[in-house]
């Protein structure tokens, strides 16, 4: 490959290496769904010891999911910025 | 596929953008809304106004049971964001109306709103003298780790809402804009983001707010 065509593909090059990036900032996901799923996991077993403590428990279940999802919306909310705003 | 709020028009050189409207126009319903009901109000409760009684009653009690003793002075700050996140969030059933809380310029107001209500919150009843000792125990040099901590916590918080809401409606619109997708199919797609995520996501953000205003005191 001369000058010349490195030069002419380079928009496209920006736009192939940004899809690129936003395809790894996802695997951030990954992250949130062991997080989540470990708190499904627990709140089981209280369940199991406890049963009639079931509404506290989906209560405070909810509210562990909705934290641990923060650091996965931060990797989307990356990989949204490189996908739609790149040039 | 636009994403992200548009500008409609502009005044005096500021753009004023769709999702703008739609929460300025949520904002005009809930005002006239609640002083059209706040006029019927009677001493022994018909079933409209126990019912509204009950939720009031249902987030005062989840405030005392984080600050003790203070339900009554925070039920209004705390209560307006959560009626006014969940309509917000849930108002994109609605065809052609976009989520306010897909813009990261509403959620975050919002944040800034509750950081600056908490610290100052906190000089008031700690007291300045106080209040800056915090930033220096248990030993001088955390003063770069607390700063840090407190300038994280309104951007996760307006993050939060922001990514979720954002999340969602990014996919409707992928869905919408299929041909045979589109029939049908975003039914249960709406119910789940728009309905069952946005009124998590305010629960969850008022719940946070009284926990930061009550790490404060």
């Amino acid at each position: 490959m001369d000058v010349q065509t490195i030069q002419a593909l380079g928009p496209f090059i920006t736009k192939a290496l940004a899809y690129f990036g936003a395809a790894i900032a996802i695997l951030g996901g990954l992250g949130a769904g062991i997080g989540q799923g470990l708190t499904g996991a627990e709140a089981v077993k209280a369940v199991v010891r406890q049963p009639e403590a079931r509404g506290d428990i989906i209560t405070v279940l909810l509210i562990a999911d909705a934290i641990t999802e923060s650091t996965g919306i931060y990797a989307l909310v990356i990989a949204i910025i490189l996908v739609f705003v790149a040039k | 596929m636009e994403i992200g709020p548009q500008v409609v028009f502009r005044v005096a050189g500021l753009p004023v953008t769709n999702t703008l409207l739609v929460a300025v126009s949520i904002s005009v319903v809930l005002i006239i809304g609640a002083a059209l009901i706040s006029r019927s109000f009677k001493v022994i409760p018909g079933k409209g106004q126990a019912a509204l009684e009950s939720v009031v009653f249902l987030v005062m009690d989840f405030i005392e049971s984080i600050i003790p003793g203070q339900g009554r002075k925070y039920i209004t700050f705390i209560f307006t964001i959560l009626v006014f996140i969940f309509l917000a969030n849930t108002c994109a059933i609605i065809p052609g109306v976009k989520n306010p809380t897909s813009d990261l310029n509403t959620t975050a107001a919002f944040g800034l709103c509750v950081f600056f209500y908490s610290h100052y919150t906190g000089i008031k009843v700690q007291g300045i003298k106080h209040y800056l000792h915090e930033y220096i125990s248990p030993m001088p040099f955390m003063l770069p780790l607390h700063i840090i901590d407190e300038l994280a916590k309104p951007v996760s918080h307006s993050f939060r809402l922001f990514g979720n809401i954002l999340g969602g409606a990014i996919i409707l619109e992928i869905v919408y804009s299929s041909t045979y997708l589109r029939w049908a199919f975003p039914v249960p797609l709406h119910f789940w983001f728009d309905l069952f995520v946005g009124t998590v996501q305010s629960i969850i953000f008022s719940a946070l707010a009284i926990v930061f205003i009550s790490i404060k005191r």
